[in-house]
């Protein structure tokens, strides 16, 4: 039994202390999972992994013209709902890897539980190192995670490399003009909120197109990440009514926090930061 | 139900519109109406053959009404029905056997009488000489809770009400007998003004547990003049106190009328959530039943959707229209609440906290993650619940915690402090499909229950001081 609000006990104190011990030795991957696989941050983000949630996922794979004959890979597939949707609306096979063995449980119990079991498989592994043959996939889907990985063109060229030719990549994440981003966004947590090392519009271009992708589609959702900034405000302003101090472990605590998220939804405003979808076909 | 479009075999698929019947305000007879929109807003409308085409505003903004139809709750079975249907709705009450919901919250009237005389009145009462007024005994009381028992098996709310309650020499012994009948939430509608004068009066509502329901309609005098006849502000401050000192929680029932407090709203809630005493506030958009201001316009009067867009443009860092959320116990136009979580410094609505449209949406086909939660939401978006009581309390610390928050939490997350808009209908935007699922019903002396909006409009109260009224007045407490 689940209840709606966060409690003490969803709140896993050694986990956030190896997260900020991580973070110390450089280690984000790690640390980004980690998070992410938490209930009381889920519960922050409103069981919205991503600005825009299941609609815009399905925006996403409508972009990317995903048909039931795809074979499709998500990646940093989380608690497994992009996949899951992708198998039940685009009746495709797909596979999804993540870095956290817990969000990979998790993934695969609910698969089973939800009958999903049959068409979608999680596997635990690094996006920079994909376990997979080349040429395996015709889709390769990742939210909102790009902008977390520390070596990007490592896992562009992985998703190139685990693509046929003519293979569609579709990418929907956070996107950041650095120089005009407040200070207080630009730090190690800021990284794992996905902002910190989030590119702006152009520098995903560059990315994809020096891999070896041609861009077919490029949409923003603005107002869904300004919802989201301001979802996370206000449930951070309902943790701090409630008195619920060790939500976030940051300097300033839950103060700060909230003035983070509006600060994030300011540069929203005015378009320092953002949400993009892109699909990409791989020439050839 | 209308929520499912199946509206007297209307050819319209839009949720809550479409043909319906209603009466004429003038002659009370029951005509075929219909619910449409005209620039933006609900109205209804029909045509008495003697008195012409009646027209009156019922919701503000007809893009929200349609979105809130899903919040309807199918009816539950009162354990007793006393009257049968003989003429058709709204004739028969009640409640009769084409009502569609039991009673969340019964109201008594113990008298006609009241210590002041406002110009807007829907009991229509004063403290003159009223030829058809009238003092129940407590056997008579004691009878009628009797009925709404039997009615209900375990009712969980009930409000005494007037005239003005406070002045009837027994209220006490009647507040008591509902205790001693176990209705957990025993509520007292006053003005105030015997909480502001008589030392003893607070003390003695707290020992027996009652809530307070107590006019409150702002701070300006032209608003109590033009409300109340009285400036009151004063005495209204001290009957607070007084119940903040013996521990009586109080909601604040404020009567909102365009034009003349609308800038209040957000105010009266600033206030109330700083107040020891006070743990909700009942918004009212002023009705047009009883005494009302002879220039109203049923066209402009102000509904639901108007006060909620008053308190969040008037509150905009604490609130938002959405954060408002029909019960589904009622038909979902007639009242929309929010729980508000503060720590006198900020304030969260719930909503904003538990997507409680995952719980209380009953059309849309959601997966439902937890039935205690759900029955527990239930019960706080429901007629029989006011912030600061037990029953609500015990809901609220469900929802937070039903895997266990530490105790400092649940105490926050339990003293969620109950805001609710409710628009009662009267003869101009009376809509017979929604009172047929009214849940808030005025026990008559006679032991029927009459859902209030019928009560008001229709021609019951009228009756009922017909029956009762006339005869020797009984004394009144002394302030």
């Amino acid at each position: 039994m689940r209840s709606p609000l966060p409690t003490a006990s969803d709140l896993d104190t050694t986990a956030l202390a190896a997260v900020a011990a991580g973070l110390e030795a450089g280690d984000v991957k790690g640390c980004c999972a980690t998070v992410y696989e938490q209930p009381a941050v889920r519960w922050l983000l409103g069981g919205e992994l991503h600005p825009g949630g299941e609609e815009l996922t399905r925006r996403t794979l409508e972009l990317a013209r995903v048909a039931a004959t795809d074979r499709l890979l998500d990646v940093a597939s989380g608690a497994g709902t992009t996949a899951m949707l992708a198998a039940r609306e685009r009746a495709c096979e797909v596979v999804g890897l993540d870095y956290g063995a817990g969000a990979v449980a998790g993934a695969r119990a609910e698969a089973e539980a939800s009958g999903h079991g049959d068409r979608v498989s999680f596997v635990e592994g690094d996006a920079e190192a994909l376990p997979f043959e080349d040429d395996s996939f015709d889709v390769v889907v990742c939210e909102c995670a790009l902008c977390t990985f520390p070596d990007k063109t490592t896992a562009v060229a992985e998703m190139r490399r685990v693509l046929r030719p003519g293979g569609r990549l579709a990418l929907s994440d956070v996107t950041a003009d650095h120089d005009r981003l407040p200070e207080d966004l630009r730090g190690t947590m800021a990284t794992v909120a996905c902002v910190g090392a989030a590119l702006p519009e152009a520098g995903y271009r560059e990315l994809l197109e020096a891999a070896g992708f041609e861009i077919e589609e490029v949409e923003r959702a603005t107002a869904d990440v300004e919802r989201l900034c301001e979802r996370v405000r206000t449930r951070l302003r309902g943790a701090k009514v409630l008195g619920f101090e060790g939500l976030v472990p940051i300097d300033g605590g839950l103060a700060h926090a909230i003035d983070l998220a509006a600060e994030a939804k300011r540069a929203v405003g005015e378009g320092a930061l953002g949400y993009a979808v892109m699909v990409a076909r791989l020439r050839g | 139900m209308r929520a499912n479009g199946n509206r007297n075999g209307s050819e319209t698929t839009r949720p809550g519109f479409g043909p319906t019947s209603s009466i004429c305000p003038e002659c009370k007879i029951v005509l075929p109406a219909e619910v449409f929109e005209r620039g933006g807003r609900v109205l209804i409308g029909r045509d008495c053959p003697e008195h012409g085409r009646f027209e009156a505003v019922v919701y503000g903004d007809a893009a929200r009404y349609e979105a809130i139809q899903p919040y309807n709750k199918p009816g539950e079975e009162p354990l007793e029905r006393q009257t049968e249907t003989d003429r058709g709705c709204p004739h028969d009450c009640g409640i009769c056997p084409e009502h569609k919901q039991h009673t969340c919250l019964g109201i008594i009237e113990v008298n006609t009488g009241c210590n002041l005389d406002c110009p807007i009145c829907f009991a229509d009462s004063g403290t003159g000489h009223d030829p058809t007024g009238f003092s129940l005994t407590l056997a008579e009381v004691e009878s009628m809770l009797d009925s709404f028992v039997a009615a209900e098996g375990e009712p969980e709310s009930i409000q005494f009400s007037g005239g003005e309650p406070s002045i009837h020499t027994e209220i006490l012994p009647m507040l008591q007998a509902a205790k001693d009948r176990g209705i957990p939430l025993v509520m007292l509608n006053t003005n105030g003004i015997r909480l502001a004068r008589d030392p003893r009066f607070a003390p003695a509502l707290a020992e027996i547990g009652v809530h307070v329901y107590m006019q409150f309609d702002g701070f300006e005098d032209s608003t109590h003049l033009a409300i109340r006849g009285r400036r009151l502000q004063e005495e209204k401050l001290r009957a607070l106190d007084n119940c903040a000192e013996h521990g009586v929680g109080v909601s604040l029932a404020a009567a909102i009328e365009r034009d003349l407090n609308e800038h209040e709203c957000g105010d009266i809630v600033r206030f109330g959530v700083d107040h020891p005493a006070v743990t909700g506030v009942f918004f009212q958009p002023v009705t047009h039943s009883g005494r009302f201001r002879p220039d109203s316009d049923p066209l402009d009067k102000l509904t639901n959707s108007d006060v909620i867009d008053l308190v969040s443009e008037q509150l905009p860092d604490w609130f938002e229209p959405a954060d408002f959320i029909p019960v589904p116990c009622c038909s979902p136009s007639c009242r929309s609440a929010t729980f508000a979580l503060y720590d006198g410094e900020d304030l969260v609505p719930l909503p904003r906290l538990v997507d409680v449209d995952d719980y209380l949406d009953y059309v849309t086909n959601r997966a439902v993650p937890d039935l205690d939660v759900k029955e527990a939401l239930e019960g706080l978006w429901s007629a029989k619940a006011a912030g600061g009581t037990a029953p609500t309390a015990e809901r609220l610390d469900c929802v937070a915690c039903a895997v266990g928050l530490p105790i400092e939490l649940q105490e926050v997350a339990t003293r969620g402090f109950m805001i609710a808009v409710q628009d009662f209908q009267d003869p101009y935007t009376l809509d017979v499909e929604k009172l047929k699922k009214c849940c808030v019903s005025e026990i008559a002396p006679d032991g029927r229950l009459i859902p209030f909006c019928a009560y008001n409009s229709v021609g019951y109260r009228e009756q009922v001081r017909e029956q009762r009224g006339g005869a020797v007045p009984l004394p009144v407490s002394p302030e």
